[in-house]
């Protein structure tokens, strides 16, 4: 498994976005249609490893040879209850993975959530926007 | 041709057999959690069911060009949603459950009727026997669903009007035999009403919830939504009505 795409965002940005607290200052928007995810103050920002499938269109989530295309993130978002999201969309389980998409445009994975833990919704800060 | 509506009275609530490890679990362990809604929230369940090809899946989902749903809808697809809307002066989550992919009758779990406030009833304007199921879907609703449970039927793909069997009438009559329950035409190809079936059901649940907020409030507030006629009152209290 070779990941050659650079996980981590710099940490400049990150002052940005993240209040004295370690919640997001700033709404969490989608990035192709802009429907909100998250208000302000809601998710704490978190470190941890996380897969998540490609973006692109013809990426499929039913790893055909064990080679899926998809990043590796860093950075999230930590939601602790689903009813905190403003919208979003939670696919079917994958194994015990469930992906967040946008719930206006479908548009995703945004996010990862693992059926063991029902209290850790992830969006992952690289793939939303800020504002 | 209109279905029989020889429809057992809605029994007592209950009944539903284990289903823990489905996928409904997710949202009945976040029911069972009651953590206080923040000010101004409220967080309604709403399920829609219907027959298979009847466009429940398009009714939640809008879009369906070349996104994440096209890559993996047939492989994974979307489990529910959460969408906020404002109405009366109030922020609501709602948590919209497509059951899509489970359309047997009694495939479809009981923990996803026992949490819903709002239940949208969908057949295909197309296609008979879509709605010559719906008597099958209401003994579903009259088994499982809270009898508090808000119903609302939709004639679904009107942009397919030429291909139309079931008269707007037909619909209309098949909702009036049932108490509350609320009726209209939709098309989920073009968005026409699709965004009014969620808010008109919103309205009808938030108008039944004194209990959680001071009736002032809401009575105060203005209504966004174009009032719907009211139900004629020679109609009979009981939701279903036996012929």
């Amino acid at each position: 498994l070779n990941q050659n795409k650079p996980a981590f965002k710099c940490l400049t940005d990150r002052s940005d976005l993240v209040d004295v607290d370690g919640k997001n200052s700033k709404f969490v928007l989608c990035q192709r249609c802009d429907a909100k995810v998250l208000r302000p103050g809601i998710a704490v920002f978190t470190e941890k490893e996380l897969f998540l499938p490609s973006m692109k269109k013809k990426s499929s989530l039913n790893t055909s040879e064990g080679s899926l295309d998809g990043d590796t993130l860093m950075t999230h978002w930590l939601v602790t209850d689903i009813f905190d999201f403003e919208n979003v969309g939670i696919t079917k389980d994958v194994g015990r993975i469930k992906y967040l998409i946008c719930a206006d445009c479908e548009i995703g994975p945004i996010g990862w959530h693992c059926l063991d833990d029902n209290t850790k919704f992830y969006v992952a800060l690289e793939r939303v926007n800020h504002a | 041709m209109d279905p029989r509506y020889d429809i057992p009275r809605r029994a007592a609530a209950g009944g539903g057999g284990g289903s823990a490890n489905s996928s409904p679990a997710l949202g009945a362990q976040s029911r069972r959690r009651k953590i206080p809604p923040r000010p101004a929230d409220f967080k309604l369940q709403i399920i829609i069911i219907g027959s298979r090809g009847v466009g429940k899946t398009s009714l939640m989902e809008r879009y369906t060009d070349d996104t994440f749903c096209e890559a993996c809808k047939s492989t994974v697809g979307v489990d529910f949603k959460i969408k906020t809307v404002e109405l009366r002066g109030k922020k609501i989550r709602l948590q919209i459950w497509d059951t899509a992919g489970q359309e047997r009758f009694n495939s479809i779990t009981s923990a996803y009727y026992r949490g819903a406030k709002g239940i949208v009833l969908v057949y295909d304007i197309t296609k008979q026997e879509t709605f010559d199921d719906l008597p099958k879907w209401m003994k579903m609703i009259d088994k499982y669903a809270s009898e508090e449970a808000e119903l609302l039927l939709v004639g679904n793909k009107l942009d397919c009007e030429t291909d139309r069997i079931i008269s707007r009438q037909q619909g209309e009559r098949f909702a009036s035999r049932i108490s509350g329950m609320r009726f209209c035409e939709a098309s989920a190809k073009d968005n026409f009403n699709v965004d009014e079936i969620f808010l008109k059901l919103v309205d009808d649940i938030l108008s039944k919830m004194p209990l959680e907020v001071p009736n002032k409030e809401l009575s105060n507030s203005v209504l966004s939504l174009q009032p719907e006629p009211e139900v004629p009152p020679e109609l009979p209290p009981p939701r279903i009505r036996c012929c």
